[in-house]
């Protein structure tokens, strides 16, 4: 085969996978919850640098994993108690509330950090072979992991007890109290879940990406249109969405430059907010 | 209007006397800060009166930056310049008017989503002056803008910028004490009911965005004479971010709020954010605390300054309002064969029926019948999939709630829906303005006065309707019932839908509104169609009843023929063995 399309096509399926795990934790917490968290962005920051730090005092880069989601978990522990809780009937102020918490977030991290590129050494570092040509063994690593991590959790959501208790508290909060559910604690273990995913995220793409304090942004909003493409509360939404919005930026990237790119993002998306907010499969 | 004039004027003094006492550093910043509280006034207009943010308004202050440099640079030595620089602020409110419409139009809520669509869109915009090198500069940005003739240093500019901050705010006040104001703050409550009463929201909406984009405009297009630059960050995510964080923490509900936000937080900021680190953790940190507890921002704690002033209400004079522009004559309605569904719930089965002259109509049926459906397939929020409805002869095709009102039909809801956040007066004027103004009209402050014989018959039955500074929110629950029966009834439609207006009354109370109902049908000459489960009511009011069983018209007639008829009974009370 062509080795040039052969590149091409591993590139276009590793932006796509990857940003279906960046996707991943605001899926749960807005897909879920109904959550429009801003923040979602700061805390795959939160997880990069926490890779940052495990790499730079020499431990293992698997050692970040549990870092990351430990200092996920700390933090989205009182931001659920504090912000998100008092809102959840006041979805515009939980909006402005994590918007806020992001420029908190990312103001403190550029405080503790210091606001340039920190770069990070890629775990593994050789290539291999995939049909002729070469391609570098982290992002096939990746994108297997990615993809285990995601059908992991779709399995266990449809198959745990924990997972049907979710679902009933999506789907009718006051009934789901009423047959025995603790949806507060409920909500609270899925949102802290949710932003440990995007802590992990954040460890997975640290090594490729350029880590430095304004990543999330990109990251969240990147986020948000995937999910109003794709559709929420379905998988199938979210790798659909996923590989429209990812599909199309590398395309358009290697086509004619990133500023299409990220330009026709941003068209899809306002379209796609404005006819169809239910997103492709979604009824109107 | 006297305080109004008197707070400006004061204002401005204050403002002309600064650069003298603070210096040419001085007169530069707050220049610059006096011109982002402008662009602030715009979004507090939309987020803090007509319920809706923007959160990409640096587009607009952006764009009027761009086109203005753009005019300098090319003939910044000619006097005429200055006609220049409106158009270029009229050009961003022209567009942000356009994007409004589109949006609005397209998509009816306010929510999240339309700021999400803002933000694209000024991240879209970003892009293009970034990359559009011939015409922006491109990153580096279009440089060495020359200043506007004849004004020299940065004192003048100050000046120039003070002024037009003044002109702002009382054009803010303006709009904030006029018809539109009302109006737009009633969108912000409850956007349906307000369509319901005949207003094209997504115009008033637009008009108000429209505003805010003019207002940015102006910030921009003198941003670019005072800083000599424009680049790219101008229209980003950044600028956008502090007008909405300014905004909030002034108070957004108040005309000076964003003013004293944008200069207070901003210059504030612009001054320790490079002495502390933890300065823009503070914002962050307020900003969510307003967020949470304190929605009234630091222009809450202007309230007891406010009632200082002089010059308060005086009673006004009633000026009798124009004739209705609604069409007049009796009203003709027929439902022809009509299903709809909901899902895979049947809810209308071929329901037929028909109104063909002025009288009170009652929709009886149990539980589940169809009867509010009927209702909303009428007004268009339940989607009929066959059938037709003609409404005077015409197939209306695609009704809205909005078209309907303008052609003479009125709603009142099940569970009483008024503006809770408005006072008795306001709500009743929403109902009085209705198909009677004009965009004129929603601008002058005598509109409020507007009072029309109905309105003053419907005062004299319920003296509460008198009490006009209260709030409808402290209205029992059978007074809200009474104000959004006077407000359905102000409109002066042809044919009124009433959803169980009597509930949750007194026998009293509802002795009171049946006795409203006979006055309108002969006064006003209109067609009524009453939902109602109480029977006895039903025999005391209805000249005509239909009676709806699983989404079918099961019989009708007038209350005699409805009391003998088997089906019926069959239907509520079970077969007989």
């Amino acid at each position: 085969m062509d080795p040039l399309l052969v590149t091409q096509a591993l590139n276009v399926l590793y932006e796509v996978v990857t940003l279906a795990v960046i996707v991943l934790g605001l899926a749960i917490v807005f897909g879920l919850l109904g959550v429009m968290n801003l923040a979602h962005g700061e805390f795959i920051a939160l997880g990069a640098y926490v890779a940052y730090v495990c790499q730079s005092h020499g431990l293992p880069y698997l050692a970040a994993v549990p870092a990351a989601i430990a200092a996920c978990a700390l933090l989205a522990l009182p931001v659920e108690r504090f912000l998100i809780r008092p809102l959840y009937d006041r979805p515009f102020d939980t909006l402005l509330a994590t918007w806020g918490l992001s420029l908190f977030m990312r103001k403190a991290i550029e405080i503790g950090f210091g606001g340039g590129y920190k770069s990070l050494k890629i775990p593994v570092s050789d290539s291999v072979l995939v049909l002729g040509t070469p391609f570098p063994a982290y992002r096939l690593l990746l994108m297997a992991l990615c993809a285990a991590l995601i059908a992991a959790l779709l399995l266990w959501y449809r198959r745990s007890v924990a997972g049907a208790r979710v679902k009933a508290m999506v789907g009718n909060r006051e009934l789901a109290q009423a047959v025995g559910i603790r949806t507060d604690r409920l909500a609270r273990d899925t949102f802290v879940v949710g932003l440990c995913f995007a802590g992990l995220a954040g460890v997975m793409v640290a090594p490729l990406v350029s880590v430095q304090p304004y990543m999330g942004l990109d990251y969240v909003l990147r986020s948000f249109f995937v999910l109003v493409v794709g559709g929420l509360g379905s998988p199938l939404g979210l790798l659909s969405g996923a590989a429209a919005i990812g599909g199309v930026e590398s395309a358009m990237s290697a086509l004619v430059d990133r500023t299409a790119g990220y330009s026709t993002v941003l068209l899809i998306a306002i379209f796609f907010l404005w006819r169809r907010p239910h997103g492709i499969f979604g009824r109107s | 209007m006297g305080s109004l004039a008197v707070r400006s004027a004061v204002l401005l003094l204050l403002l002309l006397a600064l650069p003298l006492a603070l210096g040419e550093y001085w007169a530069f910043q707050l220049g610059l800060f006096f011109l982002y509280a402008i662009a602030a006034l715009g979004v507090a207009l939309c987020w803090g009166q007509a319920g809706f943010l923007p959160l990409g308004q640096a587009l607009f202050v952006g764009l009027a930056a761009y086109l203005s440099g753009a005019a300098l640079i090319q003939w910044g030595e000619a006097w005429w310049v200055f006609l220049l620089l409106p158009f270029a602020a009229i050009a961003a409110g022209a567009l942000a008017f356009l994007l409004g419409l589109i949006i609005f139009r397209g998509r009816s809520e306010s929510g999240p989503y339309f700021a999400i669509i803002t933000l694209a869109i000024a991240l879209l915009a970003f892009q293009v002056a970034n990359s559009w090198n011939a015409v922006t500069g491109g990153y580096n940005g279009m440089k060495a803008i020359p200043g506007l003739p004849g004004l020299e240093g940065f004192s003048d500019v100050y000046y120039l910028a003070a002024v037009a901050l003044a002109c702002a705010v009382a054009l803010c006040g303006w709009l904030v004490q006029a018809p539109l104001g009302t109006l737009w703050r009633a969108i912000a409550l409850n956007e349906r009911r307000v369509a319901y009463f005949g207003y094209d929201t997504a115009m008033l909406k637009a008009i108000a965005f429209g505003l805010s984009g003019v207002l940015a405009g102006i910030a921009g297009a003198l941003y670019a004479p005072q800083q000599g630059l424009v680049t790219p960050e101008l229209v980003g995510f950044a600028l956008s971010a502090d007008l909405v964080i300014w905004v909030a923490v002034g108070g957004r509900k108040r005309v000076l709020g964003p003013v004293l936000g944008a200069v207070l937080v901003g210059i504030l900021s612009a001054e320790l954010r490079e002495r502390t680190y933890y300065w823009d953790l503070i914002v962050a940190a307020v900003f969510v605390f307003v967020v949470l507890y304190a929605p009234g921002g630091i222009g809450a704690l202007l309230a007891p300054l406010e009632r200082l002033l002089p010059g308060r209400r005086k009673a006004l004079e009633p000026l009798r309002a124009p004739a209705s522009k609604a069409p007049r004559s009796a009203v003709t309605l027929a439902i022809d064969g009509v299903s709809a569904a909901a899902g895979e719930v049947r809810i209308l089965d071929r329901l037929s029926l028909a109104v063909a002259r002025p009288g009170i109509y009652c929709l009886i049926g149990p539980n589940g019948a169809g009867k509010t459906s009927t209702f909303n397939m009428l007004t268009g929020e339940l989607r009929a999939q066959a059938g037709e409805v003609r409404l005077d002869g015409d197939i209306l095709s695609k009704p809205t709630p909005y078209r309907l009102a303008r052609r003479g039909v009125g709603r009142k809801f099940q569970i009483p829906s008024v503006f809770g956040e408005l006072s008795i007066d306001e709500n009743l004027r929403i109902a009085v303005w209705s198909a009677r103004t004009s965009l004129l009209d929603w601008l002058r402050p005598a509109t409020r006065r507007w009072d029309t014989p109905v309105m003053a018959a419907l005062r004299g039955r319920y003296p509460f309707l008198d009490d006009g500074g209260r709030l409808a929110s402290a209205l029992s629950h059978g007074e809200r019932q009474v104000l959004e029966l006077s407000m359905a009834l102000i409109t002066e439609p042809r044919l009124l839908l009433l959803d169980e207006p009597c509930a949750g009354l007194s026998s009293e109370e509802t002795a009171q509104v049946r006795e409203v109902i006979r006055w309108a049908r002969d006064t006003l000459g209109l067609s009524v169609v009453i939902i109602e489960h109480d029977m006895a009511l039903v025999k005391q009011l209805a000249e005509h009843v239909f009676v709806l069983h699983q989404g079918r018209l099961l019989a009708e007639g007038d209350v005699a023929a409805i009391r003998s008829d088997p089906r019926v009974h069959e239907v509520y009370v079970g077969a007989a063995e």
